[in-house]
């Protein structure tokens, strides 16, 4: 059982990582849906760039793992 | 691709199109610039008259709302075609001026009825509002009821109806009235034309209305009644005019002098001869050339060529971008990773049978030139994955293991109805989170050193430094793997990883560092990680990114989220229905909880597919194809092909 703390600490990582992630994704996915509709093919580019901002919420998650000391 | 310029008399122009329209087999680059001997071709003679028919025929599917013929495309003569659609044009365009005619007047109408229909509330003949010196008539909806008293000592007589109002009052005072009405919610309106009780005015208009309804409808009924009968004609005329019109305007992609012309193109390399013996025998001279390597001013058009299965997998390619002329085809990478995670992500035996199934139906009751055809095939390759990782590994059926975990005897299994599998799960999902995010981690090393080969087998033919950069990220990717492997040896598949096939793998700890980022890291690990420093040749910030691999590594622990995910959604679903309603003894809650039953595995079904679908694509997409993928190639159209590769 992890230090109760910590299991706070994790959530506050996974949320502010997760709500950051999310705005940022939300920008660069709304320019890329509008890039698309007047070129399709930057379908490929525009995936990459939407998902750039998941880096956060992957660190986030790294962060939270160590928190917890263990996965499990 | 081989090059191929074909050269011929003028007047074999039209054979030639049509051989070449026929064999489907050069991807033409069009002509340009012109010289004194060449310039840009002119269309065939038809060329107008076609187009324009084309035009009409456009214009008649337009007004029937032609979309797809209902039933089999008609068989048409393109010779028989002018006469027929000229009539048809003739009888249309008046149905469609009379109809256009009424939709006006309609309109009309119902602007009339509207402006009318506050004033017959009112009641006043409308010659009342008009005509005054010194009275302004303020007419108008209002929102609350107003009396005269409300206008307090303001000369004005006042006339309601439900939701109107009319006040007339002295031109001097129309400012202050309005200041009251605006309290009350009014809002003025314009006193319409004519003359005479605006309730009869209101009535006639009405009847006017309903007579040119009916009309409309009549006209409409006509024309549908039209549409059933030429549908499949339009349909069919408006596919053979288009390739009339292609093959007619193909000399403007041609160079043509006053005696000759001249086409150039690519050609797969394999069907030149076909090429050459079908045009040589018209008397066209045919000269090829292989590809140089792709050392040409301009890139040669790619066609994907990959064994059968695989196939379908190409337009997710396109999808992305279609692979330029120097690069490895990532079809079949795709059509092994990609099934894999989605079947890991599904990770049920029931449900991959189903995909199965769904992939297997779909794939004969669909075109195969579909899009869907495609979707379903790949899902259902995925939905095999599901199936064998359902069977062997997870021990699982819809959300349900065939057996408890050891140590949680009460889980709702296959076994409490009696059901015996002879196979026993290698991983619970529920209790082997390790197990699941470690296997995660396996498989994102896995991908991503191949995506690296394949980058370093794109590049070494081309740029020696940027194959040695990939050379170098795989030998950091090779270090995080063995450091998280060796990180994680309290997993038991870890362990046997870090045992086994990394035996070899130098055991020196590094521990001075151990104490900064809280992990003991094997030295060998932390050497190869600092690999990364090959990346140098590429760029000076590039060895940043170990970060961003770090974070790529770390991306694939998706698989392990949405496979627990989902089989912990499916087995909520199964415990309460089966335990709350099916098994409660009475005849209600059983058919109730049946219905709840199939319907939540629906749910998580349909979810599973769109999510594991979407993940599956995008860790393909996202991580492992810009490790090694550029794309930006063009696709191979030959001249004849009218199969559309918008996806």
């Amino acid at each position: 059982m992890p230090d109760p703390m910590a299991a706070i600490s994790a959530a506050i990582t996974m949320a502010g990582t997760g709500f950051a992630t999310a705005w940022a994704e939300k920008v660069v996915g709304g320019a890329t849906v509008g890039a698309m509709a007047e070129k399709p093919e930057l379908f490929g580019r525009g995936l990459i760039l939407m998902v750039l901002p998941e880096t956060i919420v992957v660190f986030g998650l790294v962060i939270a793992l160590q928190l917890l000391g263990k996965v499990a | 691709m081989s090059r191929a310029v074909l050269v011929g008399p003028r007047e074999k122009l039209s054979s030639v199109i049509e051989a070449l329209y026929e064999l489907k087999l050069i991807h033409i680059l069009d002509h340009r610039g012109e010289d004194e001997t060449f310039h840009v071709g002119k269309p065939l003679p038809p060329a107008a008259v076609l187009s324009e028919d084309l035009l009409k025929l456009r214009s008649i599917a337009n007004i029937l709302a032609v979309k797809a013929a209902t039933k089999e495309a008609e068989e048409v003569r393109t010779d028989q075609l002018r006469e027929k659609i000229l009539s048809l044009e003739l009888n249309i365009t008046e149905e469609d001026e009379a109809r256009k005619k009424a939709q006006t007047l309609i309109a009309d109408l119902d602007r009339r009825i509207e402006e009318l229909r506050p004033f017959a509330a009112l009641g006043l003949p409308l010659e009342d509002y008009r005509g005054y010196e010194t009275i302004a008539p303020l007419v108008g909806r209002i929102a609350r009821e107003l009396s005269e008293a409300d206008l307090g000592d303001l000369p004005a007589e006042v006339f309601e109806g439900p939701g109107t109002v009319a006040v007339f009052t002295t031109k001097a005072n129309v400012d202050r009235v309005l200041t009251i009405l605006g309290r009350f919610g009014f809002a003025q309106l314009e006193v319409p034309p004519g003359k005479g009780s605006p309730k009869d005015l209101l009535e006639a208009a009405v009847a006017d209305r309903e007579k040119w309804q009916k009309r409309l409808d009549e006209i409409q009924g006509r024309l549908d009644k039209l549409r059933e009968k030429y549908a499949a004609f339009v349909v069919a005329a408006e596919e053979a005019l288009e390739i009339e019109v292609d093959k007619a305007e193909a000399p403007l992609r041609f160079a043509v002098s006053d005696h000759t012309f001249v086409v150039d193109g690519w050609v797969p390399h394999p069907r030149v001869r076909d090429l050459r013996a079908r045009l040589e025998s018209e008397g066209i001279f045919v000269e090829s050339e292989g590809s140089h390597g792709g050392h040409e001013e301009a890139d040669p058009p790619v066609l994907l060529r990959n064994p059968k299965p695989a196939k379908p997998f190409e337009f997710l390619i396109h999808l992305y971008s279609t692979p330029s002329y120097h690069e490895l085809d990532p079809t079949i990478f795709l059509f092994i990773a990609a099934p894999f995670f989605f079947g890991f992500m599904i990770g049920d035996a029931g449900y991959g049978a189903l995909f199965i199934v769904m992939g297997i139906v779909a794939s004969l009751k669909l075109k195969r030139t579909s899009i869907w055809w495609k979707i379903f095939f790949v899902t259902g390759v995925g939905g095999l994955w599901a199936l064998l990782l359902g069977l062997f590994v997870f021990g699982e059926a819809f959300g349900m293991p065939f057996h408890p975990a050891p140590g949680h005897l009460t889980e709702l299994s296959w076994q409490t109805f009696g059901i015996q599998v002879p196979v026993e799960a290698v991983i619970h999902k529920a209790f082997g989170i390790s197990d699941m995010i470690y296997l995660s981690i396996l498989f994102a090393a896995l991908h991503l050193g191949a995506g690296y080969l394949f980058g370093f087998a794109n590049e070494i033919g081309h740029n020696k430094k940027h194959a040695l950069a990939k050379l170098g990220w795989f030998s950091c990717l090779f270090g995080l793997f063995s450091l998280l492997t060796y990180s994680l040896r309290w997993n038991r598949i870890a362990q046997w990883v870090w045992d086994i096939p990394l035996a070899w793998f130098p055991r020196a700890i590094e521990t001075n560092l151990s104490g900064f980022v809280g992990v003991a890291i094997p030295l060998a690990s932390l050497i190869l990680i600092f690999g990364a420093l090959l990346a140098l040749t590429e760029s000076v910030i590039a060895p940043i990114e170990i970060a961003g691999l770090l974070a790529n590594v770390m991306s694939y622990t998706r698989l392990a989220g949405l496979g627990i995910g989902k089989a912990a959604i499916a087995a909520a679903f199964n415990t309460i229905i089966l335990e709350g309603l099916v098994n409660s003894g009475q005849v209600v809650y059983l058919i109730l909880g049946i219905v709840f039953l199939i319907l939540s595995q629906l749910l998580v079904f349909l979810l599973g597919w769109i999510s594991a679908g979407i993940q599956a694509l995008r860790l393909n997409y996202v991580e492992a194809f810009i490790k090694f993928f550029k794309g930006n190639g063009t696709p191979f159209r030959p001249f004849g092909d009218r199969t559309t590769q918008e996806v």
